[in-house]
């Protein structure tokens, strides 16, 4: 026997069409957005009669909001042409499809508008108007298609069921005989879980994109946790690293009972290596540092120093640790020698060593120049210097203005600016 | 037959060095190469031209002697050659704009910026980031820059701290560089550099229009009687 379960709520999503009809059977096949076809033999041992079983598909249907139209044949045609036509359910004994069939319009086929309105103008009205008609007729005058129309109306199949594959979730779950306390024990069993879960996803092709970590605890709670890797990967060692340090940082209250991990499956990704670039550390070596660096990364002092297209001296943001691909944009074929114009712009720098916030300092002026500057840790006579250089600039949102100066003491080369908005001395940094 | 034309390129290319910065070839052990400094005076001075990988060298000085644009500057080779450089930072002096001007690409270097408001536990903090940094065998360059903290404070770091970092560089392809004020710890092969500052250069006379120049140094090996003239161009 077969089922039709068509929803007349256009808002609802396929997906839960598909989760009501997987509920009931494995084997579904999808019709169209609102209209799926379900397999339901052997169903009889669970259900008493076929009235029960279509009770139960539309009581299910309505509890998940749909506004279910169900019909129960033994021909999947039938099945599904009745699903989408008639409201409620409806249950075809066998041998009478074409009976339940006949007093539907010819629309309840889906025919294409020119074969519809050949067949009004032919007078047939209904799918018993096209069932009574001898096939060899038709097919004189529509082709092929004329005895399958036919076929159709008399609710008799023209192809087998097609059933979707079902998804694949990728879970591992473990049972403990005694509850484990701490993380190290967990650690080995986590190996038992995740073993068998990688190996489940390299068989079909797969990497973990994200886990999901579920520890249920002596006291019946549940303590989950996600781990979701900046690259999708497939090595077990790495995943038990990432979950750990997690884990770390996020205990579970009480000992654990079991434990259950799902993956979320991902494409195995495609990497062209090449023979010049430098080799670049894989993505999961990758996370599992950055997992480890949770303490500097989580307060946002720990990335990648990005500059700010501003004159205001000393801004940058912090980013993500992400290295980019050279992508060969480096490579030719020219020597680089101390001799060659490119030499000369790698000429070592002398760079500033900032402190943040700079510190404020006391300075004495000696014909407009700095004389003396006292700060923490920071303290004499100015043996040289050079200034002013006046900077300003957003004063469209929070305004700054500073004179700043580079005055070497005997301690050191400074750079030190004078705030003219507030009038207050500060040393930036020192030059190094 | 390609195979042989393939290793009639590799042969030409190690020949030639056609690529000054390129990637160690098949049957190069990277390892032995060292890291260079990218100034040739300072290159001169090392035995091997550079920094030894799996060791823990040093690069000391008093402010204002050009270490940490020395130490720019090695980071700026390293990641124009497609490496990644990690630098940890307790007292949270980097300069992402110097960095840059020195020609470090800010997308290959992961800096770990301490708190200085607490100093004893950013250097504590520091010294462990670098042990994870050298682990994971990602960065070429580990630098950890103490630069600024009193011998006391260093002095109340475990006994064995030096020693464990250097155990962890061995038999690694990164090169671990501690930034100091004086002489700290290197490996048993690795590279000791100190610099003395020779003052400040000036672009004129005093006076209005007057610019930094850049700054003169010293640099020696530990221990060495050789010494090389260093002048760092002042930055933007």
């Amino acid at each position: 026997m077969f089922g039709g379960l068509h929803s007349a709520s256009r808002t609802v999503p396929p997906a839960v069409l598909l989760d009501v009809a997987r509920g009931f059977t494995p084997r579904v096949e999808r019709r169209d957005a609102a209209t799926v076809l379900l397999d339901l033999q052997g169903l009889g041992r669970t259900w008493r009669s076929p009235e029960a079983l279509g009770a139960a598909l539309v009581d299910d249907a309505r509890r998940r909001e749909l506004e279910p139209q169900v019909a129960l044949a033994w021909s999947r045609v039938a099945a599904v042409v009745l699903a989408r036509s008639v409201p409620g359910l409806t249950v075809v004994g066998p041998g009478r499809e074409s009976e339940a069939l006949a007093p539907l319009p010819l629309a309840a086929l889906g025919l294409e508008a020119p074969t519809g309105e050949l067949l009004r103008r032919w007078g047939l009205r209904t799918l018993g108007d096209l069932a009574a008609l001898p096939p060899g007729g038709l097919a004189e005058r529509l082709g092929a298609q004329g005895p399958r129309l036919v076929r159709l109306a008399r609710g008799e199949d023209e192809r087998p069921l097609v059933p979707l594959p079902p998804p694949r979730t990728f879970r591992c779950a473990l049972d403990l005989d005694w509850p484990v306390d701490g993380l190290e024990p967990l650690s080995f069993l986590l190996a038992r879980v995740l073993d068998p879960l990688a190996a489940s996803l390299r068989a079909a092709g797969q990497l973990a994109a994200s886990l999901t970590l579920e520890l249920t605890l002596v006291d019946g709670t549940r303590h989950a946790r996600a781990c979701r890797p900046a690259a999708p990967m497939g090595e077990p060692r790495t995943w038990r690293t990432l979950l750990l340090l997690d884990l770390e940082s996020h205990p579970p209250a009480e000992a654990v009972q079991a434990i259950a991990v799902t993956a979320e499956p991902a494409a195995a990704r495609a990497t062209q290596f090449s023979l010049l670039d430098a080799a670049q550390p894989a993505p999961e070596r990758m996370a599992e540092l950055m997992a480890r660096l949770l303490e500097w990364t989580s307060e946002g002092r720990g990335g990648s120093p990005a500059l700010v297209d501003t004159h205001r001296p000393g801004a940058f943001v912090m980013g993500p640790f992400a290295p980019p691909a050279l992508g060969g944009r480096r490579h030719g074929t020219t020597v680089v020698s101390e001799g060659s114009p490119a030499w000369g712009e790698r000429a070592p720098r002398a760079v500033l060593r900032a402190y943040r916030p700079p510190r404020p300092a006391t300075v004495e002026l000696k014909d407009d120049a700095p004389s003396f500057v006292m700060a923490p840790g920071l303290r004499g006579e100015v043996l040289g210097c050079a200034g002013p250089w006046r900077a300003s600039g957003d004063w469209w949102d929070v305004a700054w203005s500073r004179d700043e100066w580079d005055v070497a003491l005997a301690a050191g080369v400074y750079r030190v600016f004078r705030d003219r908005l507030a009038g207050t001395w500060f040393v930036a940094g020192e030059v190094d | 037959m390609a195979s042989a034309l393939k290793k009639e390129l590799e042969d030409l290319l190690r020949l030639r060095r056609l690529q000054r910065e390129g990637p160690p070839l098949r049957g190069e052990d990277r390892r032995r190469a060292p890291l260079p400094i990218g100034i040739p005076a300072l290159d001169d001075l090392l035995p091997d031209g550079g920094l030894p990988r799996g060791q823990l060298s040093e690069l000391y000085g008093a402010p204002s002697s050009g270490r940490t644009g020395v130490a720019l500057s090695l980071a700026s080779q390293c990641t124009a050659g497609g490496t990644l450089v990690a630098w940890v930072d307790p007292l949270d002096r980097l300069d992402p704009a110097s960095a840059a001007s020195a020609g470090v690409d800010l997308a290959r270097l992961l800096w770990l910026r301490g708190d200085p408001s607490v100093r004893p536990r950013a250097l504590l903090r520091a010294v462990a980031a670098a042990g994870t940094l050298v682990d994971s065998g990602v960065f070429d360059l580990v630098a950890l820059d103490v630069a600024g903290f009193t011998a006391s404070e260093l002095q109340r770091l475990p006994g064995a701290t030096w020693l464990r970092l250097q155990r962890a560089l061995e038999d690694t392809a990164a090169a671990g560089l501690l930034l100091s004020g004086s002489h700290l710890a290197h490996g048993p092969r690795g590279a000791s550099l100190c610099l003395q500052a020779q003052g400040a250069e000036w672009s004129g006379r005093p006076g209005p229009g007057r610019l930094l120049a850049g700054l003169a140094a010293e640099a020696r090996r530990t221990g060495g009687t050789r010494r090389a003239p260093l002048h760092l161009r002042a930055l933007a």
